[in-house]
């Protein structure tokens, strides 16, 4: 059997991977916009509550389990749920945890596409926007741009003669397939160990230069940087009373944080048996903040504010992540003069390597599977992986029109499973494994001890907080969701695929169950763990 | 910008800031573990 011997070769190495991992254009991008949708400095009230209530103690429970499943010599979702909840049932759930990133990857690589494509625009000129025209004109032109470039427009732009796009996919997706092939430690730790703090840099000098604007337009003194953060920071505690809010909060906070998402269940299963988990997890959590609150609270909106003023605003807010990333920001840059480009430059490069952070962390978990269930050396798991890849990436590209086909990847599986994986990890780990069997674990070498009312939390608060507002979303959402399934081909087709990926990675469980039973591995959690002589505790 | 307003933005930022120093500080000075050296002497 090829057993996976990888391990981090650093501590920092693993919490940047995890934070990198968490760290994404909606941290730029979707939290602004949700936070001035939602009541804007009110909408922290919620935030911080998801965050302490959902966030950390699921991060906490997926770390655990993890570094748990690692020493079991485990690195799957599906094989260290089965530990965790003591059998089959749990063990096939398990299988979300390889599908999300597996799936949510087909369509990330293509965005992360746009980002490297639009910062090799700005550094050889920009997208062409004329800040002397009127803004409507300007908006204008960078949606047109947008659509061009991402084949929003029709099916099959891309394949009909769009090459541009095409080549920055394959030179990203090359870039994620070869830092994946160099291993946990040789690939994507040294990665990571540059690529963050290169982010927090780029992230630092975009802050400082918007903070720096004053009032660039002294014709419109009311658009100053002062009327910007009040934008977004001003509260409307009237928010609050609309379940709407909590529920974007929780949404945030989950997409956010990658908890739910399958990757540190496997990041953490490489961690020796006396890395810290708690410390670890708080710090990825921490840093995932920073950047959200810290940098895309600070900066994005603020910068739309000074040179679209507040009658422009609504529409930047109401065109989503992207409309507000790729089509508002531009118009923005343009009003810079000369070091809007340079701005351009460094702010689609941090947006790359926050997205590159993160996918790498998406194909992770599909390799280790397959590898595991297979018993497959590296380059055949990667083979079987890229194979998926491309498929799944080239039906994401080619249905190109109006982002229904992903955008519906997104919502079932980036979205959708997302609930529902954190729940079936918080339940196995709290009920079925036992929340003072996982914290006793948990404080294995751990440098600060979790507060001892977390057990109460991660036992009942977290999973009715979760069911609340799975229900409240699925009350809103669901039967819109359906109804558009049922309406839209192309959405029958995203959902088409998900289930082909689906059935690929339940025949390999199915497999693998058997081999690791031949192999004599503890997968139905029976066996307490070998202490370090060797003796069973 | 009302007052509240910047008591959510100080108190948010302050804190995010707050937090993501103190566990890297925690992080990068974790006390190194102390191994024994093989007694080589024999005494």
């Amino acid at each position: 059997m090829a057993m996976d011997k990888e391990q981090w070769g650093t501590r920092l190495g693993v919490i940047l991977a995890v934070a990198g991992s968490a760290v994404g254009l909606g941290n730029f991008l979707r939290f602004p916009g949700q936070a001035a949708a939602n009541g804007g400095g009110a909408f922290m009230i919620p935030y911080f509550c998801a965050l302490f209530f959902l966030g950390i103690p699921i991060g906490w429970a997926e770390w655990t389990m993890g570094r748990y499943g690692g020493r079991k010599g485990l690195h799957s979702a599906p094989s260290i749920l089965g530990v965790f909840g003591k059998g089959r049932f749990f063990r096939y759930l398990g299988v979300i945890g390889v599908l999300i990133p597996l799936a949510v990857s087909f369509y990330y690589t293509y965005i992360e596409a746009w980002c490297l494509g639009y910062c090799w625009t700005y550094l050889t000129g920009g997208i062409g926007v004329n800040a002397a025209a009127p803004i409507a004109e300007q908006t204008a032109r960078a949606g047109q741009f947008y659509a061009d470039f991402t084949g929003r427009g029709e099916n099959g732009v891309i394949a009909a003669g769009s090459w541009g796009t095409f080549i920055f996919w394959v030179i990203t997706f090359s870039v994620n397939v070869w830092l994946v092939y160099r291993g946990i430690s040789k690939g994507i730790e040294k990665f990571v160990t540059w690529a963050m703090p290169a982010m927090a840099v780029c992230a630092i000098i975009v802050l400082i230069r918007v903070l720096t604007l004053g009032t660039p337009d002294p014709a419109q003194p009311e658009q100053n940087v002062v009327n910007g953060l009040a934008y977004m920071w001003n509260p409307n505690f009237e928010a609050l009373k609309n379940p709407q809010t909590w529920l974007a909060a929780a949404g945030q906070i989950f997409f956010s944080l990658s908890v739910g998402f399958g990757v540190i269940i496997n990041y953490a299963s490489y961690m020796k048996r006396k890395d810290d988990v708690v410390l670890s997890g708080l710090t990825a959590s921490a840093t995932n903040e920073l950047f959200e609150v810290g940098f895309g609270g600070m900066i994005t909106l603020t910068a739309a504010f000074i040179f679209l003023g507040t009658s422009n605003m609504i529409g930047a807010v109401q065109g989503g992540s992207f409309g507000l990333g790729f089509t508002t920001l531009p118009v923005v840059f343009a009003h810079m003069g000369w070091f809007g480009n340079v701005i351009g430059v460094i702010w689609f490069f941090m947006l790359f390597l926050a997205a590159i952070t993160s996918s790498i962390s998406m194909y992770q978990p599909a390799l280790a599977f397959f590898r595991e269930a297979l018993g497959w050396e590296r380059r055949s798991a990667i083979g079987l992986m890229v194979f998926i890849c491309v498929v799944g990436s080239f039906l994401v590209m080619y249905y190109s029109k109006g982002g229904i086909f992903w955008s519906t990847i997104d919502d079932w599986v980036g979205t959708f499973l997302i609930y529902v994986l954190a729940m079936v990890q918080i339940i196995a780990f709290s009920w079925i494994f036992g929340i003072k069997k996982g914290l006793a674990d948990a404080h294995h070498g751990a440098q600060i001890r979790i507060p001892w009312f977390y057990g109460f939390i991660m036992k009942y608060v977290t999973p009715t907080y979760l069911l609340v507002v799975f229900a409240a979303f699925c009350w809103k959402d669901l039967a819109g969701w359906v109804r558009q399934v049922s309406d839209e081909p192309l959405r029958q087709g995203a959902l088409a695929l998900v289930l082909g990926t689906t059935v690929v990675l339940v025949f390999c469980t199915f497999f693998g169950e058997r081999r690791w039973k031949a192999a004599g591995l503890d997968i139905d959690g029976k066996l307490p763990l070998p202490d370090e002589k060797g003796e069973r505790r | 910008m009302t007052a509240l307003g910047w008591v959510f933005m100080l108190v948010s930022n302050t804190f995010v800031w707050g937090l993501t120093a103190w566990c890297f500080y925690k992080v990068l000075t974790v006390p190194k573990e102390i191994t024994e050296p093989p007694d080589t002497l024999g005494g």
